[in-house]
């Protein structure tokens, strides 16, 4: 029971970063039809700053948003030089333009910055836990848990309560209808990507924090996360999104727990296992999102 | 009558020249190319070789289905790692993996016999992935499918990494005692010239070519008897034993292999190949590969040695900020976007070597064939639906709808907009399951069947916004139909192909690419294609819809004739009152979802319910 | 009406144009228009013009060009020939987003509201070229004018009968306080009962003033309804004029039931 507990916190904790990531992806998904595979690279840049930063002696209390906004800025550069020019196109190409942006910033790192690992120092806070009964509960956890609901909540709010929110739901659903309504394309995919930007410097300050460091390759690892719990939701709905970011890490963390020792390292491959599984019993995912197939 | 499918000169001849012949060029280029650079240059031809297979088995797939692969370089690792696996021999292995499951460390296998078991190891993966592929690429589009492919790509690596007592891990790897033990090229000549015949060939042959229906039009495909999936499967399990053989020669010529081998470089080095050069072709895969191969070559040495290489004293001592070492993992980045912004269908295109060559030398006299007789015999089938129900979220688009249909007579279906018209075909054709009722043929309840099922049984629809095969010619639009048919509809009378586009008054159109017709002729293609299936019964909807009226006229002559010629029944939605008077034995008015009304075309004119659905009822 | 060559009237004549006399001035004038969906024209050489405080009706069988004549005044399909002039601007091939800002909202073919908003919500999105301070009152106003919608305002569209999401297309489609509303066939798929509610909603706009083109299938109805109308087929305009002057023209109903 105690160890359940456990998991289900540290899955808790592992599964919000994801849920960010996966709704960065979602809402471009949704104003778009655009799986975003350099959504990463948000990370890999903020990386970067961050690492920049607090090696020159800037603390994490400013680090914090200039991470933020540097994703930010980098959702929106990378929309205008290479997003923006293939709007509208098949999947196909939208899939490789994607991959191929994360190429490019993956390859710009390693050429101009360094092929190897840096190093920048973390938190005093991050490995700290404290006690509740029998669990043993970090504060990282804690904190970003916490962080995680209230940006959902904001995020709930400007979906729900903004005009702007609204107009991004109404392209989602319906992009011709939407700009009937006077709903600026342009206006509402720059907005997509500063939100979907946003969202992954959040989770992109939790995620630094842990790691500690950064490299042209960082990127691949928090893109994959956020990419396959969206797809695990549901690709094309924001709730699922959240929902499969959430399963994805607690499906981790049980994993790597009850997982015999002699493939507990292969926890990810069992967790890929399942996904396919998912998908053959429930090829929509998780929240499946009606298509209409118009004849 | 016409020939038979295949046609052996065009599916079989022609495409083994042009295999030989892109295989004689490219090796030529690249001896061409080592007697120039001498050690060096041998590597990099031997690489190139190589990586051709690889791209070849990604083409495959990738070019006849549509659906964009990461996973192919992760079934690369599979099949490298079973290779590595079985054929290092034992002595090495005992010190790496001496405690690898199975008592593999102490295996010594002759390589080709683990080169086989490895692509049936591998092949084995790949059906179940491909399971999982094709139920989401159904039901979430092909955007799921590939981030399918791309998590297997990184979980094969993850598994790779932390799976030592098998894979050596993430350091050591696995070895041969001697690196390059793979110490001719034979081998890989071989391969890659079986590797060029069998992509080539594949997409020749009946599921290559249905496969490729599917990428052009997956809906019109399932209506004309296709199932997608079968055909994605096959591609899936061929290309990945292509792949298969390409990686385990690439671990033999390399002499070992370490889980980065088959990542996102090799996925990103394969992938923008064949886009460049084109995907949709074998031979634009082969020119990405050399195209890419010598840019990348010169972007590294650029990174390394500026403007000298060139050897024109050019000072580049400016451009020192751009010229780094890994230049070319940028050039294959930018190369990859660039592609995609400004030209994404690559260099050739879907143009194939040995099709030109054929157009060319092989056609011969093409003489337009014989019209083909009506069939005589009666088609004595009976479809019957009744009591049809579809909602809608909560509106009723079909509300009790029912028909009766003959396989010797026309049957017309009006209706206002919003009658229900197409809905009731789309449910007739399995695209649109029904909340209620049941609709059979000769008795058999077909209500629940899917569309390539209805299809094969002998219903065959026509769209009202024109799903034709775009990038593939009038020829072969009719030419799927009749594969189709030739399987699946035995107990009929075959039309030949080529002499239903000569009916549909398209033979001097026969080898344009759908896309290219006007409307009309569109129209017309989409008839004969439906018709190749020898339908027991043809649903056309809004056949003549954006035809001029002296145009629907002369469609009423050409429907009747094109359903005599196979014999079938036709049901037939227009709102062309003209042509659906002029063409109907029998009419049925819908509206609200309902049969309103039945009869001959001059009953339901005087008919004051049709007149009061069409004109609107006057003001109360 | 159909004409056999065509010469772009400068915006100049169509300013000057008088308008007809009884009526406001000439708010839209299209003349020339042509669109081709690929090889084929799905609309050629149209003119018509609609003036301040009329409701015209556009009416024809399908497939005539109604809706691509709509669409293409709205913005949604680019034309190969003609001019479209609203309120003395050329506004031929500007974005839909752009036509709304200047007055002009369409309430398109099968309603299209978005089923996942709320009825308060798709009011909202109509609204949302509006400052945000005049929002509040024009949401009173709809409340006011559409009872049925008042009722269900916090429940997902989707969950809205055909009637009453008609209503709600035409309300939201009000939201941007447009001097031009087009509506494209606002009958469709609707019950006989609801047809009678969408044409009293049409009586009530054009009572309150407003200027109204409508395409529509029903074509005594809208006969009846419209001030003027225009006879479309095969993407052609066949004839014009008052909805009593073609109610009396028997022969224009031949086009509807192909006799």
């Amino acid at each position: 029971m105690t160890e359940l507990l456990q998991n289900l916190i540290d899955g808790l904790g592992r599964g919000s970063i994801y849920a960010l990531l996966a709704l960065g992806v979602a809402v471009i998904f949704g104003v778009m039809h655009l799986l975003n595979f350099a959504h990463g690279e948000l990370i890999t840049v903020s990386g970067y700053a961050a690492m920049w930063a607090l090696t020159s002696g800037v603390s994490w209390w400013l680090a914090v948003p200039l991470i933020i906004v540097v994703s930010i800025a980098t959702s929106l550069v990378i929309e205008r030089v290479a997003f923006s020019r293939v709007r509208g196109a098949s999947d196909f190409t939208l899939l490789l333009t994607s991959f191929g942006v994360h190429f490019v910033v993956q390859a710009i790192f390693l050429l101009y910055v360094s092929a190897s690992v840096k190093n920048f120092p973390r938190p005093g806070w991050v490995s700290n836990t404290y006690s509740i009964g029998s669990l043993k509960v970090e504060w990282f956890d804690t904190v970003v848990i916490l962080v995680t609901l209230i940006t959902l909540a904001a995020v709930t709010y400007l979906l729900q309560r903004t005009m702007f929110g609204l107009s991004l739901r109404a392209a989602a659903a319906d992009f011709d209808t939407a700009r009937l309504m006077g709903v600026n394309s342009n206006n509402v995919i720059r907005g997509a990507f500063a939100l979907s930007g946003l969202l992954a410097g959040i989770a992109g300050v939790f995620w630094l924090m842990r790691a500690g460091q950064t490299q042209p390759s960082a990127g691949i690892d928090p893109m994959l996360k956020g990419v396959l719990a969206a797809l695990i939701g549901g690709l094309g709905s924001l709730r699922g999104a959240v929902l499969g970011g959430f399963v994805l890490g607690l499906a981790e963390v049980v994993l790597r727990s009850q997982l015999p020792d002699s493939i507990a390292s292969l926890t990810e491959g069992v967790v890929f296992a399942l996904i396919a599984l998912l998908f053959i019993f429930r090829p929509g995912g998780l929240i499946t999102v009606a298509h209409a197939e118009r004849v | 009558m016409g020939r038979l499918i295949p046609n052996v000169k065009r599916d079989v001849t022609f495409p083994a020249i042009g295999s030989i012949l892109l295989f004689v060029a490219f090796v030529g280029a690249g001896l061409v190319y080592q007697s120039f650079f001498g050690g060096a240059g041998e590597r990099l031809v031997t690489i190139a070789l190589i990586d051709a297979i690889l791209v070849l088995a990604i083409q495959i797939y990738v070019g006849n289905t549509g659906v964009l692969s990461f996973g192919h370089i992760g079934f690369g690792a599979i099949a490298g790692y079973v290779f590595a696996v079985l054929a290092i021999p034992s002595e090495q292995k005992l010190e790496r993996i001496a405690d690898a499951p199975f008592g593999l460390a102490s295996i010594d296998m002759n390589p080709w016999i683990a080169l086989v078991i490895a692509a049936v190891v591998t092949v084995a993966f790949a059906f179940i992935i491909g399971l999982g592929l094709g139920r989401s690429g159904a039901e979430s589009g092909s955007v799921a499918a590939t981030v399918i492919t791309l998590a297997l790509l990184f979980v094969t690596h993850e598994v790779a990494r932390n799976w030592p007592d098998l894979t050596g891990g993430d350091r050591a790897g696995l070895a041969f005692p001697i690196r390059g033990s793979l110490d001719s090229r034979i081998p890989i000549y071989l391969a890659l010239f079986g590797a060029i015949v069998v992509a080539r060939l594949y997409a020749q042959s009946r599921s290559g070519r249905l496969a490729v229906a599917a990428r052009e039009d997956n809906l019109a495909a399932r209506a004309m008897g296709v199932n997608p999936l079968v055909q994605q499967m096959s591609a899936l399990l061929i290309s990945v034993v292509v792949v298969s053989v390409g990686a385990s020669l690439r671990v033999y010529e390399n002499g070992s292999i370490l889980p980065d081998n088959f990542f996102f470089d090799l996925t990103l080095l394969t992938l923008v190949m064949l886009i460049v050069g084109g995907r949709n072709s074998v031979t634009g895969a082969m020119v990405g590969v050399g195209v890419m191969t010598i840019g990348r070559e010169l972007a590294r040495r650029l990174g390394q040695d500026g403007f000298e290489i060139f050897g024109i004293g050019l000072d580049s001592a400016p451009l020192d900020w751009i010229f780094r070492e890994n230049l070319q993992t940028v050039f294959l980045g930018v190369a990859m976007l660039g592609f995609m912004i400004w030209r994404p269908s690559g260099l050739l295109d879907d143009w194939e070597l040995d099709e030109w060559l054929y157009q060319r030398f092989g056609r011969g006299a093409d003489p337009k064939p014989d019209t083909l007789p009506e069939v005589d015999a009666v088609n004595a089938e009976t479809l019957r639906a009744a009591d049809v129900e579809v909602s809608f979220g909560g509106f009723k688009a079909l509300d009790g709808a029912g028909l009766e249909a003959s396989g010797n007579e026309v049957v017309g279906i009006i209706g206002p907009n919003g009658a229900g018209k197409t809905t009731l075909v789309n449910v007739i054709t399995g695209m649109v399951a029904p909340t209620g009722g049941n609709f059979s043929i000769d008795g058999n309840d077909l209500s629940s069947a899917p569309p390539f099922t209805l299809a094969r049984s002998g219903l065959v629809r026509t769209f009202q916004n024109l799903r034709l095969f775009g990038a593939l010619t009038v020829r072969e639009n009719v030419e799927i139909s009749a594969l189709v048919a030739a399987d699946h509809r035995k107990g009929r009378v075959l039309p030949d192909a080529d002499s239903l586009v000569a009916e549909a008054g398209l033979w001097e159109h026969r080898d344009r690419r759908a896309s290219e017709l006007d409307y009309g002729n569109s129209r017309r293609l989409e008839l004969a294609r439906a018709a190749a299936l020898a339908p027991s019964f043809l649903l056309l909807d809004e056949p003549t819809s954006g035809m001029s009226d002296s145009e629907s006229l002369t469609m009423i002559e050409q429907v009747r004739h094109m359903a005599a010629t196979v014999g079938a029944g036709v049901i037939v939605i227009d709102h062309d009152l003209a042509f659906i008077n002029g063409i109907s034995d029998r009419i049925y008015a819908l509206d609200q979802g309902r049969v309103i009304a039945s009869g001959t075309p001059a009953e339901i004119q005087a008919d004051p319910l049709v007149q009061a659905a069409y004109l609107g009822t006057a003001a109360t | 009406m159909a004409k056999t060559c065509w010469s772009p009237p400068s915006v100049a004549d169509s300013q000057s144009e008088r308008p007809t006399p009884g009526a406001g001035e000439t708010l839209l004038r299209v003349s020339g228009l042509t669109t081709k969906y690929g090889a084929i024209s799905a609309l050629r050489d149209a003119d018509l013009h609609v003036n301040t405080g009329e409701v015209v009706g556009l009416i024809g069988p399908n497939g005539a060009g109604k809706t691509t004549l709509l669409g293409t005044i709205a913005g949604l399909l680019a034309p190969d020939a003609g001019t479209v002039v609203f309120k003395g601007d050329d506004i031929t091939g500007a974005p839909s987003e752009q036509l709304l800002r200047s007055g002009l909202s369409l309430v398109p073919e099968h309603r299209r509201i978005f089923v996942d908003l709320t009825v308060e919500e798709n009011l909202k999105i109509g609204g949302f070229t509006l400052p945000k301070a005049d929002r509040p009152a024009l949401l009173d106003e709809m409340a006011e004018q559409f009872p049925v919608l008042r009722e269900k305002w916090t429940t997902p569209a989707g969950y809205l009968s055909g009637g009453e999401a008609q209503q709600l297309a035409i309300g939201r489609a009000l939201m941007s306080k447009p001097d031009l509303l087009m509506m494209d066939e606002p009958s469709l798929g609707l019950a006989p009962l609801l047809v009678d509610v969408v044409f009293d909603l049409i009586d009530s706009l054009r009572a309150s003033g407003r200027t109204i083109l409508v395409v529509e299938q029903n074509a005594t109805r809208m006969l009846a309804a419209a001030d003027r109308a225009y006879v479309l087929r095969s993407g052609e305009v066949v004839a014009e004029g008052s909805g009593d002057e073609l109610l009396a023209r028997s022969d224009l109903f031949d086009t509807f039931v192909g006799g």
